[in-house]
């Protein structure tokens, strides 16, 4: 019998490794919440709306960043106690490697489909990741009490397109709490128990870290093989680097310390690592005094996709920018920043990210938790550039591409998109595709009107407001993957822009030549509506190498006056005033003009 | 605490509210203005007994429509003023609708104390009265003025507005001319401002009104001025011109920062602290709450607010710029001043500091570069 920990007790052939794998929003995180309270791992009355969404943010935005672990045990209609792990995985595309991390510590995955909206892009993608890791999968249609929902649809589309039995697809509504004990019961039935041996030698798969004010580094593990015992000395085995194992646990979903984690278990480890980048999320942790031959497969040293600089609008925030960034990393692995200097911009850093959404949630933690105000500048890819001297340079910074007649060629990261999408939208979306220096490569028409596009296009047509336009071309039905797949000659050009004459190196952009002229015409005019009315006229100019292509101007203001400032109007006036110049702090002075945010971000969507 | 000598009182009822107003103004309402009356004597008589006020400068009845008042309450008010204590030759100014300036009230208003009067004028053009609202005719405006004048007033100020909808340049100079040639002793010249909750704004909103362009408005603003200061008219506020010697004294004071006491509903106050700190405080604005809270307590206060030294003395910049004449008020600002001169805003001389026409059409943008 376990213990009411579930600890060591549980034989191996009761212990499960489970993740429930979805497209955002389809309901993943709401049905983990009612597995939890279901095995009563967690009471209703303490039932926080998504427990396992820990961050602030991730509760707000109602989204997954960091992937969670947590033991539950569940007494089966055949009598038995099993001990079911649950690794809940981030459901956004930026995070698709910590995905794949989670599911490769796993036997089975429950993936999640909504009744309304059926399969999507993401749904596809999970699938195949799942299937590469041989995970067995228990297929639910979730959300079936909504007006909208065609389960029976769903379910066919899951035999036709996914290829799994109809008969084998669960009905569910997490809201309600339908089909939670089915979901389990064919947890327990169809997941595999675990087979690694407990008395080889250790191999334990990082697949998520956490920085702890107190503790350091917690490391999330699943043993896949041996047993990993508090004490030990244990080593990461990609970075070659090892700690002493002062705590091993489990999530209930509170960490809970226990004397070991055996083969097939899911828990954590606390060893005095002082920084998430030595517990990398895929890298395998074994005993140094007896370590295993070769680390798990699959590990793959995260680099970011997309580069912006963040600055703050207060220059003398610099430091504490500095600090938080510091801060920020010891708990996210993906981030990168160096110091950059922009001579609009003043002191900041070039940051990289796993994406867009990486980014924004970046920038908005520095803001929040670290009260700084930040200037984030449009991202771009990093490019990689041949100069005439035959020397390859990688640029991250639009800034910095070298002088046209230096470089022999430019490269540009590639991608292989995955767009799912109701049929009459095809039309749209390869107009849209073709737009963006799209190449097409093939179409499958998948029942229930849902038709998979994949095109090669550059990275940086992406992250240059892809997605909105995918989502408003498509009435909010497309949806959409992607992954790198290398670098591709492209022929391209700096857009420069200059503000009252002077340029604006962080406004610069890199474009495809033949669209730079009317992209610099576009970005004027833009800058033209976002740039406030200053005391004096503001030309706005864009030029590729040299040329001015386009010029704007923001005329002067031209009247600012109360008429009358009698009795109560002057602490009207003086408010209204004072809330126009705190507004002010948001806008980042350039010389003598002031910029907002929105305008150095205009770069992104200029169709 | 700095000594009061200036005192303000509101009465917050109109026979008509126009679409333009956002001034604490109600609909008469029948037999609200007798208990009103009292309430206002009542804080008067308490707030002059608590508060180190008086002998008074000068006393300003504004509105709404004080002239809806009776002599004899506008008598009652002023006894509890006197109550106070008047400087020899203060001012008191009662402001006045056209429709109610009759010989006999002008004569009710000289008996029980009133010195000044400012007529709200608006404009001499039907289409722009009708517009705006306004009950009177420009007929009537004109005649409020000389019967006024021919009832002994001496000191007359008519309110004018400027960037009317449909009424363009030469129609508005029309309308001055017509006031100017009345040789009224002061001139104020207000822009049609378009307040967010008025049903000006609404109409505005909707696009069912549309405003003149800031170039229109600029244009009628300083033809106005030019022409009155050809008539000797000096321009002293942003807004106002007077012969000399009849500048409004009960504003200036303001406009120099020093204190007042206001009462009524709606009433804003200003107390400057010993140590350069300023107390702002104002009343309930609705005239029924207003009876009820004096009956109850002795005032009617809503809020207040206290203003470090610091930050008063940015207020006291913002409104001393105001004046056209120049002013010491930007002195503790000397950075801000610099950059403001640089950027020709403002100009210098004789130490005192005073805004260019530029800095007149952007005063807010100045006033603002004074503010934390």
């Amino acid at each position: 019998m376990p213990d009411k920990l579930g600890r060591m007790s549980t034989p191996t052939k009761l212990t499960r490794a489970i993740s429930v794998i979805a497209h955002v929003d389809h309901g993943k995180t709401t049905l983990s919440d009612r597995l939890l309270e279901y095995t009563g791992t967690v009471a209703p009355r303490d039932m926080v709306e998504q427990v396992l969404d820990q961050l602030e943010l991730e509760r707000e935005r109602g989204i997954t960043i960091k992937a969670q672990a947590v033991r539950m045990l569940y007494k089966a209609d055949d009598g038995q106690t099993y001990q079911i792990n649950l690794i809940d995985t981030p459901g956004h595309v930026d995070f698709s490697y910590e995905v794949s991390r989670a599911l490769a510590a796993c036997d089975g995955a429950v993936l999640v489909v909504d009744a309304s909206q059926g399969i999507e892009a993401q749904t596809l993608a999970n699938v195949h990741q799942a299937l590469e890791h041989n995970l067995k999968i228990v297929p639910v249609v979730n959300k079936i009490d909504l007006p909208q929902a065609n389960p029976e649809l769903v379910r066919e589309e899951i035999e036709k397109v996914i290829g799994l039995p109809a008969e084998s697809v669960i009905f569910a509504s997490a809201r309600q709490g339908i089909g939670t004990k089915e979901i389990l019961e064919a947890v327990v039935r169809e997941v595999p128990p675990p087979t690694g041996d407990p008395m080889a030698p250790l191999r334990a798969l990082i697949f998520d870290a956490k920085f702890d004010p107190y503790r350091g580094v917690v490391t999330y593990v699943r043993v896949l093989e041996g047993t990993l015992l508090k004490g030990v000395r244990a080593q990461m085995m990609q970075t070659g680097k090892s700690f002493e194992v002062d705590e091993v646990g489990i999530f209930r979903p509170e960490r809970t310390p226990v004397d070991d984690l055996s083969a097939g278990e899911v828990g954590y480890l606390i060893a005095n690592i002082r920084n998430v980048r030595d517990s990398r999320v895929g890298d395998t942790v074994t005993d140094a005094a007896r370590p295993a031959s070769a680390p798990l497969p699959g590990y793959r040293h995260v680099t970011p996709m997309v580069f912006a600089g963040l600055f703050p609008t207060d220059s003398d925030q610099y430091q504490q920018l500095k600090e938080a960034l510091e801060k920020l990393q010891l708990n996210d692995a993906a981030l990168v920043y160096e110091p950059e200097t922009s001579a609009a911009l003043g002191f900041g850093f070039r940051c990289g990210f796993l994406g867009l959404l990486h980014m924004e949630i970046v920038q908005e933690r520095l803001e929040r938790e670290f009260n700084l105000t930040l200037l984030g500048t449009a991202p771009t890819v990093e490019y990689r550039v041949t100069l005439r001297d035959g020397t390859e340079i990688p640029v991250d910074n639009p800034d910095h591409l070298p002088n046209p007649a230096e470089i022999e060629s430019i490269s540009e990261p590639m991608v292989l998109a995955t767009i799912v999408v109701p049929s009459i939208y095809v039309g749209n979306m390869m107009q849209l595709s073709q737009e963006r220096r799209g190449q097409y490569l093939n179409t499958v028409y998948e029942p229930g009107d849902r038709v998979v596009l994949t095109y090669r296009m550059p990275l940086a047509e992406i992250i240059h407001d892809y997605y909105d336009q995918l989502k408003s071309r498509s009435k909010g039905y497309a949806s959409l993957d992607y992954e790198l797949v290398g670098f591709e000659e492209a022929s391209l050009v700096k857009l420069d822009v200059l503000v009252a004459g002077s340029p604006i190196d962080a406004l610069s952009m890199i474009v495809e030549r033949g669209k730079a002229q009317q992209q610099g015409r576009r970005l004027a005019e833009k800058l033209k509506t976002l740039i406030p009315r200053q005391l004096f006229e503001v030309p706005i100019q864009a030029a590729i190498g040299g040329k001015i292509v386009a010029r704007e101007t923001v005329p002067a203001m031209r009247k600012d006056v109360t008429a009358k400032c009698y009795g109560g109007d002057v602490t009207r006036k003086r408010k209204l005033l004072e809330k126009q110049k705190e507004g002010k702090k948001r806008l980042k002075r350039v010389g003598n003009v002031e910029i907002p945010q929105e305008a150095f971000m205009a770069v992104l969507s200029l169709d | 605490m700095q000594r009061i000598h200036s005192l303000y009182l509101h009465v917050p009822f109109c026979t008509w509210v126009c679409k333009y107003c956002d001034f604490n103004a109600y609909a008469v309402l029948e037999g609200l203005i007798p208990p009103y009356v009292d309430a206002l004597a009542r804080e008067i008589e308490l707030a002059g007994a608590e508060l180190p006020i008086g002998p008074l400068d000068s006393v300003f009845v504004g509105g709404g429509t004080p002239s809806l008042l009776t002599s004899a309450q506008l008598h009652q008010l002023l006894d509890r003023v006197r109550g106070i204590g008047l400087a020899p030759a203060a001012e008191i100014t009662l402001e006045a609708n056209p429709s109610n300036v009759t010989s006999e009230h002008i004569a009710g208003w000289l008996e029980a104390g009133v010195n000044r009067i400012s007529i709200g004028v608006q404009s001499l053009q039907p289409d722009a009265l009708r517009f705006l609202e306004r009950l009177h005719s420009g007929t009537d405006a004109i005649a409020a003025i000389r019967t006024a004048g021919a009832g002994g007033f001496s000191n007359i100020n008519a309110d004018l507005l400027y960037g009317v909808p449909g009424v363009n340049l030469a129609r508005w100079l029309e309308s001055l001319e017509a006031v100017l040639a009345e040789r009224v002793q002061h001139l104020s010249a207000y822009e049609l401002t378009v307040e967010s909750k008025t049903r000006l704004g609404q109409e505005v909103r909707t696009g069912l009104v549309r405003m003149p362009g800031d170039d229109e408005q600029l244009a009628q603003y300083w033809a106005a001025a030019e022409r009155l200061e050809t008539s000797g008219y000096e321009h002293y506020e942003i807004s106002n011109w007077s012969l000399p010697g009849f500048a409004c004294r009960h504003n200036l004071a303001a406009w120099h920062y020093r204190p007042y006491l206001g009462c009524g509903a709606g009433a804003h106050s200003m107390f400057r602290r010993t140590g350069g700190s300023t107390d702002r405080r104002w009343n309930v604005n609705g005239p029924q709450a207003y009876i009820r809270q004096v009956l109850a307590s002795g005032n009617a206060l809503a809020g207040s607010e206290t203003l470090s030294a610091e930050r008063a003395l940015g207020e006291a910049a913002m409104t001393g710029v105001r004046l056209l004449q120049g002013t010491t008020s930007t002195d503790a600002f000397p950075l801000q001043r610099r950059q403001l001169v640089a950027a020709g805003l403002l100009m210098e001389s004789d130490g005192t500091a005073r805004l260019t026409r530029r800095g007149v059409e952007l005063a807010n943008q100045v006033g603002a570069a004074f503010l934390g």
